[in-house]
C-alpha cells in the first residue's frame, strides 16, 4: 500500500489538500516535473560538494586554525546565494512571462481564484523551492561549524537572512513579470532587475561576512539584523501587493491594497521611529525614514496621474455609503484624483511628523540633518508634484488621444528637460568650464534632485512653490468634478447604464 | 436561463469596440457570433465572461449582471478563449485538477468531476500526457473541459474551430450538440461560417462594432435575401419549363441543366408558392421543386462590409 493510498483511505489527503492554495499545488507540481528545477539542485549540490572538497584539500595546515570553518562558510553561502538569486527570480518570473503571455491568467480570474492568492501561491511555491535548495545544502553548512570559527546559531540567522533576501528578490522578479509592457521593454527590466540583484547579492554576502565576525552578540548586529528585516519585510509586502495590483482586471479597484499597505507601514514604522527615537535620543531612524517614504510618495504621484480617470462601475459599487466612509475612501480607491490627492496628503503628513519632531526633540542628535533631509525631500516631492500634474494637464488638454495610462511618460519627459535645459543653456551660453561650482547651481533650478545645493534652496523653492499653485488652481476644476462623480457615483451606482433589451432577441422557437 | 446583452459599449479611447449591442439568447441554444477581424466579438465576449467592463450596458446572465456582479456572473459562465492551454510540466489530468481546484471543488467531488468532464470531452485515455504535447484538437478539448468542471450554463466560445483538421472540427461539433442537448446556452465565434450554419441555431452579424443582423438561421437564410433560388424537374418538357419560365415577369434568371430547371425568383417564400401552383396549373408534371437557400457565408458577404477599426 503506498503513502498516498493510505492518505487516500484515511481522508487526510482531501482535508490537507483542499486547504493548500491550488496554485502553490500547480507550481509545486511543475516544478518537480521540471528539468530546469532538477538540474539546478544538482548543479548547486555538485558545485557546493566540490568547493568544500577542494578547500579542504588545498587548506593544508591553516583547515586546523580558528576561522577555517568561518571562511569555509561563507564560500558555501556566496554560492548558494549566488544560485538562490538567480535561479528562484529567474524561474518564477520567466515562468510566470510564460503565462501572463496567453490568456492563462485571464482564465484564472473566472475561477473563485482571488488575485491575492494567485500571487501568495506564486510566492509561496518559490518559497518552498527555496527551502529545499537551502535545506539541500544545510549539511555543507552545518558542517564547517565542525572546522570550526563559526558557531551554529550564526549559521542558522545568517541562511535565515540570506533565504529572506532571495524571497525579496522572488517577489520583485513577479511584479516585473507582470508588468504590462512588451517583451523587449521587459526584457529590459528584467535586466535592470539583475542588476538590481547583484547588488543585492553583494549587500547580502558582504552584510553575513561582517555580522559573522562580529558575531551576533552585540548590540549593533542586532539593530543591522533589525534594521534590515524591516526593510526587506517592507519591499516584500510592497512588491507583493503592488504585483497584486497589476493582476487584478483593469476595472477593479487595483490602487486600493498597495495604498493601504504602504499608508500601514508607514504609520507602523513611523511610531516605532518615534519610540526608537525617544530611547535613542538620536534622530536618525527618523531620518530613514522620512527619505524613504518620500522616495515613496513622490514615485505614487507618477503613479497616481497615471491611473483611470473615472472610476469604473465595479469600483463606484464598492464605494461605502456612509459620508466618513465615502470621504476616507476617496484617498485610497483607485482613480487619478483620488491617488494624487493621497500622495499629496502622506507627503505633506510625514514632512509634518518631522517638522514636529524637530520641535519636539530639538536637543536630541541628528537633529540638523532632519531639517536637512526635510528641506531636501519637500522639495523633491514638491517637484514630482509640478512635472506630473503638468503632464496630466498637458494629457487632458493637449494630447487626448493618448491614454491615461502613459501620463507618467509625458511627466518624465517633462522632468528630464526641466531637470536638464536650464542647466545646458547655462553652460552652453554662459559658463564652458567649472560647470560643477555651486556659483552656477541657480542653473539646477529644475531639477528636483538638485537641493544639496543649499546656497539657492530659496531659489529652488520660489520656482517650484509658484509652478505649484498654478498647476493646482489649473487642475482644480478637474479635481473637484471628480470628487463631484465620486460622491454621486455612491448614491446612483446601481443599474447604470442597463436598458431593455433590444428587438433583436432570438427566441428558442424560432430557432 | 436567459442571457442578454444589452445596449453594450466598449470605446479604447476614440475607438469604439463595441458600439450598443443588443441580442439575447437562451438554454440549449447555440447561437453563432460572426463577424470580420475587429469587429467586436472578442471585446462582447470578453464582457460577458467578466474579463472586461464596459463602458454602458450590460450583460445579464439570468438577471446576475456580467459587469456589476461578477462574481456571481462567474458561476454561471465558461469561457473557452482563443489561445490553447500552454502550461508546461503539467499533465491533462494536473491542469484540469487545478482549475477545479481553483473554481472550489474539494476532494472526492472534485475527483469525479473531474473524471467525469475527461470522459464528457474524450480526454481519459491522454491524461496523463503533458499539455505541451497535445495537437491543436487535443488541446481544444482540454480547453472545453476546463470551461466545464463548474457546470456553467452558459458556454462562450471564442474562435474554437480555428486552426482545428476536420476530424477535430466534427468531433467538436458533435461535443457541442451534446452540449447543447444538455441545456446549455452556448455562444461562439468562428470565421468557419458553413460549420456554424450546420451546429448554430441562431446568429449574430456583427461589424464595427455594430450588429448587423441577428436572428434564428433558417430566419437569416431566407430574410436575408430578397430573392430565391428554385430547383425544379419536372416528367417529360424542360425545354416547354425552361421557356415558360423565361417568358415569366418575375424570374430573372432560369439555367437548364440536364434534368433539372434552376430559377430565381424575385419575392420571398409567397412568390415561391405562387410559381409552383402556376407550374402545375399550366400543367406542367413537377416532380421535385426545391428551394436552394443562400448560406450563411453568402449571407455574410452580403450584409458586411469588411470594415474593421
Amino acid at each position: 500500500m503506498t503513502a498516498e493510498s493510505i492518505l487516500k483511505e484515511s481522508g487526510a489527503r482531501g482535508g490537507f489538500g483542499d486547504r493548500i492554495n491550488p496554485i502553490v499545488v500547480k507550481e509545486l507540481r511543475q516544478a518537480v516535473q521540471s528539468r530546469f528545477v532538477i538540474a539546478t539542485l544538482l548543479t548547486l549540490l555538485s558545485i557546493q560538494i566540490v568547493a568544500i572538497g577542494i578547500y579542504i584539500l588545498a587548506s593544508g595546515a591553516s583547515l586546523f586554525g580558528f576561522d577555517a570553518g568561518r571562511q569555509a562558510f561563507l564560500m558555501l553561502f556566496s554560492i548558494l546565494q549566488s544560485i538562490g538569486m538567480i535561479f528562484a527570480p529567474l524561474y518564477t518570473g520567466a515562468r510566470l512571462v510564460a503565462e501572463r503571455s496567453d490568456t492563462n491568467v485571464d482564465l484564472l480570474f473566472i475561477t473563485t481564484i482571488k488575485p491575492r492568492s494567485i500571487i501568495a501561491g506564486k510566492m509561496f511555491a518559490a518559497m518552498t523551492l527555496t527551502a529545499l535548495i537551502y535545506s539541500a545544502c544545510m549539511p555543507f553548512m552545518t558542517f564547517t561549524y565542525f572546522l570550526r570559527g563559526i558557531d551554529l546559531p550564526s549559521i542558522f540567522i545568517s541562511l535565515g537572512v540570506g533565504f529572506v533576501v532571495v524571497i525579496a528578490c522572488v517577489q520583485a522578479a513577479v511584479f516585473v513579470a507582470l508588468i504590462p509592457v512588451g517583451r523587449a521593454l521587459k526584457v529590459i527590466f528584467g535586466l535592470v532587475a539583475l542588476i538590481v540583484f547583484g547588488v543585492a547579492y553583494f549587500v547580502t554576502v558582504f552584510g553575513v561576512s561582517d555580522l559573522v565576525a562580529r558575531g551576533f552578540v552585540t548590540r549593533v548586529s542586532w539593530q543591522l539584523v533589525v534594521f534590515f528585516g524591516v526593510l526587506v519585510v517592507f519591499l516584500i509586502g510592497l512588491f507583493f501587493v503592488m504585483s497584486v495590483a497589476l493582476i487584478m482586471p483593469v476595472a477593479s479597484n487595483r490602487a486600493l491594497p498597495v495604498r493601504l499597505f504602504i499608508t500601514a507601514a508607514w504609520l507602523s514604522t513611523g511610531v516605532a521611529a518615534l519610540i526608537n527615537i525617544s530611547i535613542e535620543k538620536d534622530q536618525r531612524v527618523l531620518i530613514a525614514w522620512l527619505v524613504a517614504f518620500e522616495i515613496v510618495f513622490a514615485m505614487a504621484i507618477f503613479v497616481a496621474v497615471s491611473e483611470r480617470d473615472r472610476p469604473g462601475r465595479r469600483v463606484l459599487r464598492s464605494i461605502p455609503r456612509s459620508p466618513l466612509g465615502r470621504a476616507l475612501a476617496f484617498f485610497f480607491f483607485s482613480g487619478a484624483a483620488n491617488g494624487l490627492a493621497w500622495a499629496s496628503v502622506m507627503v505633506v503628513l510625514t514632512l509634518g511628523v518631522a517638522v514636529a519632531c524637530v520641535e519636539l526633540f530639538s536637543t536630541h542628535r541628528n537633529t540638523n540633518d532632519l531639517i536637512d533631509s526635510a528641506k531636501w525631500m519637500g522639495g523633491m516631492c514638491l517637484y514630482f508634484f509640478c512635472y506630473a500634474t503638468t503632464g496630466a494637464l498637458l494629457r487632458r488638454r493637449l494630447f487626448s488621444r493618448v491614454g491615461t495610462e502613459l501620463t507618467w511618460l509625458i511627466g518624465a519627459i517633462l522632468l528630464a528637460v526641466g531637470s536638464l535645459a536650464p542647466f545646458l543653456t547655462g553652460y552652453i551660453v554662459f559658463f564652458h568650464d567649472q560647470w560643477w561650482s555651486e556659483d552656477f547651481g541657480a542653473w539646477w533650478v529644475g531639477n528636483p534632485f538638485a537641493w544639496g545645493n543649499k546656497g539657492h534652496r530659496v531659489l529652488y523653492a520660489s520656482v517650484s512653490g509658484v509652478w505649484a499653485v498654478h498647476v493646482a488652481a489649473m487642475s482644480l476644476p478637474w479635481f473637484f468634478k471628480r470628487c463631484e462623480d465620486f460622491q454621486t457615483g455612491a448614491t446612483c451606482r446601481k443599474g447604470g447604464g442597463t436598458g431593455s433589451v433590444s428587438d433583436l432577441s432570438i427566441d428558442q422557437e424560432a430557432s | 436561463m436567459n442571457v442578454e446583452i444589452v445596449n453594450l459599449r466598449k470605446h479604447f479611447g476614440a475607438t469604439r469596440a463595441v458600439d450598443d449591442v443588443s441580442f439575447a439568447f437562451s438554454s440549449g441554444q447555440i447561437v453563432g457570433f460572426v463577424g470580420p477581424n475587429g469587429a467586436g466579438k472578442t471585446t462582447t465576449m470578453r464582457i460577458l465572461a467578466t474579463l472586461d467592463e464596459p463602458t454602458a450596458g450590460d450583460a445579464l446572465i439570468d438577471g446576475v449582471s456580467a459587469v456589476e456582479e461578477p462574481e456571481s456572473a462567474r458561476q454561471l459562465v465558461g469561457y473557452v478563449p482563443d489561445s490553447l492551454p500552454t502550461h508546461r510540466d503539467m499533465s491533462v489530468h494536473e491542469y484540469l485538477d487545478f482549475f477545479a481546484r481553483a473554481y472550489g471543488l474539494k476532494g472526492a467531488r472534485r475527483e469525479k468531476v473531474v473524471e467525469g468532464v475527461e470522459e464528457f470531452t474524450g480526454l481519459t485515455e491522454i491524461r496523463d500526457k503533458m499539455l505541451v504535447a497535445l495537437s491543436k484538437g487535443m488541446k481544444q478539448r482540454v480547453s472545453l473541459a476546463r470551461a466545464l468542471l463548474h457546470d456553467p450554463q452558459v458556454l462562450i466560445m471564442d474562435e474554437p474551430a480555428a486552426g482545428l483538421d476536420p476530424r477535430a472540427r466534427i468531433e467538436l461539433r458533435e461535443l457541442l450538440r451534446a452540449l447543447s442537448s444538455q441545456g446549455k446556452a452556448i455562444l461562439i465565434s468562428s470565421h468557419i461560417l458553413t460549420e456554424l450554419a450546420e451546429i448554430c441555431h441562431a446568429a449574430v452579424i456583427i461589424e464595427r462594432g455594430t450588429v448587423l443582423m441577428a436572428g434564428a438561421i433558417g430566419d437569416l437564410l431566407t430574410d436575408g435575401a430578397s430573392r430565391r433560388t428554385v430547383l425544379i424537374r419536372a416528367l417529360g418538357g424542360q425545354e416547354t419549363l425552361y421557356r415558360e419560365l423565361l417568358e415569366t415577369p418575375r424570374i430573372r434568371k432560369v439555367n437548364l441543366a440536364g434534368e433539372e430547371v434552376v430559377a430565381e425568383i424575385d419575392g420571398d417564400d409567397q412568390a415561391c408558392c405562387e410559381l409552383l401552383a402556376e407550374l402545375v396549373s399550366h400543367g406542367h408534371r413537377v416532380v421535385e421543386f426545391k428551394q436552394q437557400r443562400a448560406n450563411l457565408e453568402e449571407i455574410f458577404m452580403t450584409v458586411t462590409k469588411g470594415e474593421t477599426q
